[in-house]
């Protein structure tokens, strides 16, 4: 299996210009001024010819709208995105030399600023990116819990409050959506399953690049009038809303977009470019759950762009989709909306359960616990996660004779989801637990999750949705499954792999003070948001009457607990970045593809791309015997195009000795 | 713990003279206790506390939720306590003592076939009665008094960010003893205690949710629908009603009070409003049952 393949009768591409050519030139700030040039432009046109419409302010919201897509579209240009299809409407190709700058060879830092192809770079570029719109919506957050510290209002009028609350929403959504599959499955999966980048590494970055594009565009809401609607967008409120509304919804067929082109590309990444031999049952249980979790995002997300670009129709054209006067309906806009919205909830969480996974039989030093079960617990819950979004509506007055199914559908995803806490259980089960911070995420999240996948038994419940429905209960319940369960997931994910990224290992002491001061100040913060929404307080209210105080101060409180915490983390994760203690190679022992190429990563991975002959979990397998006989043991099989094909060598001694998964050679770039 | 010092594919054969059955040993045993006790624990919390943080209900309907509420929590006790009992068990039992990484590995174990077919059977038990129990109230027969007794009848409009509520006017021969009169609108809700009421629930503008959160009445008012909504209010009182779905800028401020009243004296009531009415109020158009 060489992998330098000669296309024989195949056309060489033309060489584009070599160094110097306009490629060269383009960056981040290159972007910014001509998406702002092409913005002040068609902001200009908007207001020189737009037709001034009879009623209502549809000229106000289209000029918004074609300013913001234009900042957009000429951001991309400015950054390079379209340099490729550029380069083929004037008959050239890229040349090698291209796209070896592309992928950000010899560049240092500035790669990360660049419009870089290595999925490397690519997953650094989601990870800061993540970080930041965490941070963001972490204040708002900080803000949010102050205004509601007591009665009153504390801090913010309603505007801004509801601005806030919104912009807090889908900030962390989008946050949440790719703080697992843009890091870890940009930089990780690729290496682990053997592949030298992407299948598509342009689509990598112009996903990147969209998102980035869109984060300006979503945060502009705060200057044109705000969300009064929250992130769900109620329609016919969103109809109504001042030109935040525009922002906002330009984001989101924004992120739908990106979200789409890095769903096709992991997705084609992992069914077409794993390693020779990895079959589907020998792949990491981490590029099970992404993979599946982009994919359902494919399926999901277009419906969320569909309702926003017919709110667009209503609010720039005098579409009347959702207003009820007109013959529209806004239980349109929430069908549309939910079909997304439970799909997404697993979007974010199985990736981020999927790291546990793959964590977990690295500390508890045995192998995963029944792959099959965890596969089978993976498959049900995007199966039936399609089916459950009208329990979002069961107190709309939509269609109440579907009311029972979609209560069926609801609760029998519990069952799928109880199999993936079985396999954790079962790995832990009789471990050798080494109590290192990634594997303390699993705990926190078997602590989390548990709460918050029983209140959300309750929820799915039709009589109970009656009395919290609405209220602050169900918002402490997405919280424990999002951010108790699925952000901490995700940042046992970055302990995990933090060594591999940076190259240096994640201080553990300010980490751990950090992560439990965080998990410590969630519980007290949710549990008190539990009893206010218990005792019938609504969510996303700016006062509320004082019987609801105690609970809000204690949330408050926690609130500020998590604030703590989280900068202690920060500090720890920026500290280590820096000047933290450099990793080895493979700090955990870990079995997985990843952690056998050298720290830092070469460019393209693999100088050789290894052959899989057993699953990656075969802890404590191989100090039974030498090596089962029927292949079930790790076995790695290196074959390339250098000379140790030619010779018939295998490396690591076909049998995998203990030692064989860190015996592999350091990759070099490739020729 | 014994077991967490004998070798890897070792572990599970017991100690020479140890003649306790499985379940009597470690792990097995501890976790048992382990589980056992948060079991326990957890149930006392689910049946004291999640209920009367609900508050007094004031509809049977509410009882029901409460009840729902509790038995659900009830049932996730020994769930909850299974799992976190494992886990405390490992923290403990199956710990590598010091920061270097273990020199050996853990029992290998790939799956255990009767523990997942069980694991899932009794998930699958448990998700059951989940349905049945929710299937079942979900559509609670009406009782015979209910069925003899016509229902009050009362139109909620939501607006931003205000409640209106209209009382039609009394139809001969079903009057339950509302005073005769023109339909008449109020900002402020009386209903009489013991007797059913429908709302027909609409919107002037965005959708809002009519909540009344003591007597588990909870449905959204759509503009351009109308929604139904049923309750027998059992408890004479004052009770708040909220706004459950974000309608914009005064939110928060959208709410107002029922009041459950004796029949009397909701009589009465009605009286005093359709007297001191300005005219004769026909009911909205969107609004008409």
């Amino acid at each position: 299996m060489t992998t330098v393949t000669t296309v024989v009768g195949a056309a060489a591409p033309t060489p584009g210009p070599l160094a110097g050519g306009l490629i060269r030139r383009l960056n981040v700030l290159t972007g910014v001024v001509l998406g702002l040039l092409l913005a002040v432009a068609a902001y200009w046109l908007c207001e020189e010819f737009l037709p001034e419409p009879d009623t209502g302010n549809h000229k106000v919201d289209a000029t918004t709208t074609i300013t913001l897509v234009t900042w957009a579209i000429g951001f991309l240009i400015g950054v390079g995105a379209f340099i490729g299809p550029f380069r083929w409407l004037t008959g050239r190709d890229l040349s090698h030399e291209d796209e070896m700058f592309l992928a950000g060879k010899d560049q240092g830092v500035s790669r990360y600023f660049r419009f870089t192809t290595d999925h490397k770079v690519v997953g650094i570029q989601y990870l800061v990116a993540a970080m930041a719109l965490f941070a963001v919506g972490g204040t708002m957050a900080m803000i949010i819990r102050t205004n509601l510290a007591a009665p009153g209002s504390q801090l913010l009028g309603p505007t801004q409050y509801n601005t806030t609350v919104g912009l807090h929403g889908i900030i962390m959504i989008i946050a949440t959506i790719i703080m697992v599959s843009g890091p870890f499955g940009n930089f990780i999966l690729p290496i682990m399953i053997g592949a030298r980048d992407m299948a598509f590494p342009r689509l990598n970055a112009l996903s990147f690049w969209i998102l980035f594009a869109a984060i300006p565009v979503l945060l502009s809401a705060f200057f044109l009038g705000g969300i009064p609607t929250g992130w769900s967008a109620y329609a016919p409120l969103s109809d109504q809303a001042p030109p935040g509304m525009d922002a906002f919804l330009v984001t989101i067929v924004l992120f739908a977009i990106s979200s789409a082109v890095a769903g096709a590309n992991i997705t084609t990444t992992a069914v077409s470019m794993r390693a020779r031999g990895m079959t589907w049952v020998r792949v990491p249980i981490f590029v099970f759950g992404t993979v599946t979790s982009v994919a359902l995002a494919l399926i999901a997300f277009p419906m969320f762009m569909v309702a926003m670009i017919l709110l667009a129709m209503d609010r720039t054209m005098g579409a009347t989709f959702y207003v009820a006067s007109h013959g529209g309906n806004g239980w349109l806009y929430s069908n549309l909306f939910w079909l997304m919205g439970h799909p997404e909830v697993y979007v974010i969480l199985l990736p981020a359960f999927a790291v546990l996974l793959e964590l977990a039989p690295v500390f508890a030093r045995k192998p995963l616990f029944s792959i099959n079960a965890a596969i089978f617990g993976i498959s049900g819950i995007v199966g039936l996660s399609l089916f459950v979004w009208a329990h979002h509506m069961y107190m709309a007055g939509w269609a109440p004779e579907l009311n029972g199914p979609f209560m069926v559908t609801t609760e029998i995803i519990s069952v799928p989801t109880g199999l993936l806490i079985l396999v954790l259980l079962g790995t832990i089960w009789r471990g050798r637990i080494w109590m290192r911070l990634p594997v303390m995420a699993v705990y926190a999240v078997l602590w989390n999750f548990i709460i918050g996948g029983i209140t959300g038994i309750y929820l799915s419940d039709i009589p109970v949705d009656e009395a919290t429905h609405g209220s602050m209960f169900v918002t402490a319940h997405f919280h424990y499954t999002l951010m108790g369960g699925a952000l901490t997931g995700a940042i046992g994910g970055l302990a995990y792999w933090f060594p591999k990224m940076t190259g240096r290992m994640l201080d553990e002491r300010y980490g751990k003070i950090g992560f439990w001061l965080a998990q410590v100040g969630f519980n007290v913060t949710f549990l008190g948001m539990f009893m206010v929404g218990l005792a019938g307080q609504p969510r996303r209210v700016a006062d509320y009457d004082s019987m609801f105080a105690a609970g809000n101060l204690v949330s408050t409180a926690g609130a500020y607990v998590i604030g703590i915490g989280m900068l202690v983390f920060l500090y720890a994760v920026l500290h280590s970045w820096r000047s933290g203690v450099p990793a080895s190679s493979n700090p955990w022992g870990a079995k997985t593809l990843e952690w056998q190429v050298p720290t830092p990563v070469p460019l393209e991975n693999f100088a050789v791309l290894p052959v899989v002959t057993s699953d990656f979990y075969g802890y404590g397998e191989e100090d039974q015997d030498d090596g089962p006989p029927d292949g079930t043991g790790p076995e790695l099989v290196l074959v390339g195009s250098s000379a140790a094909t030619a010779a018939g060598l295998t490396v690591g001694g076909g049998r995998a000795e203990p030692t064989a998964a860190t015996s592999m050679p350091t990759g070099g770039e490739p020729s | 713990m014994t077991v967490t010092e004998s070798l890897p594919g070792a572990a599970a054969a017991p100690e020479p003279d140890d003649d306790r059955p499985a379940w009597r040993r470690p792990p097995v045993f501890p976790i048992l206790v382990i589980w056992a006790g948060l079991t326990v624990l957890l149930g006392l919390f689910a049946y004291f506390v999640p209920a009367r943080l609900m508050g007094e209900p004031a509809s049977d309907r509410m009882l029901e939720v409460q009840t729902t509420f509790t038995a659900f929590s009830l049932a996730s006790a020994p769930v909850a306590g299974l799992v976190w009992a494992v886990t405390l068990y490992s923290l403990v039992g199956w710990r590598h003592k010091g920061t270097e990484m273990p020199t050996e590995s853990g029992h290998p174990l790939r799956g255990h076939g009767r523990t997942q077919l069980i694991w899932v059977l009794l998930s699958a038990v448990l998700c059951l009665f989940l349905l049945v129990w929710g299937l079942v109230l979900l559509n609670p027969p009406q009782t015979a008094a209910d069925a003899a007794a016509p229902p009050l009848v009362v139109d909620v409009t939501g607006q931003q960010w205000t409640w209106t509520f209209a009382y039609p006017g009394s139809e001969p021969g079903t009057s339950q003893g509302e005073a005769a009169g023109e339909p008449v609108q109020t900002d402020t809700l009386y209903l009489p205690v013991g007797r059913r009421v429908v709302f027909h629930v609409t919107s002037k503008d965005v959708v809002h949710s009519f909540w009344v959160g003591p007597m588990a009445v909870k449905v959204d008012a759509n503009p351009g629908e109308t929604t139904v909504v049923d309750v027998t209010p059992n408890k004479v009182g004052v009770f708040p009603i909220r706004c459950a779905e974000l309608c914009g800028l005064y939110h928060a401020q959208m709410q107002t009070t029922v009041h459950v009243v004796g029949p009397a004296e909701f009589d009465s009531w009605l009286t005093t409003l359709r007297a001191s009415a300005p005219g004769p109020v026909g009911p909205s158009p969107e609004a008409t049952p």
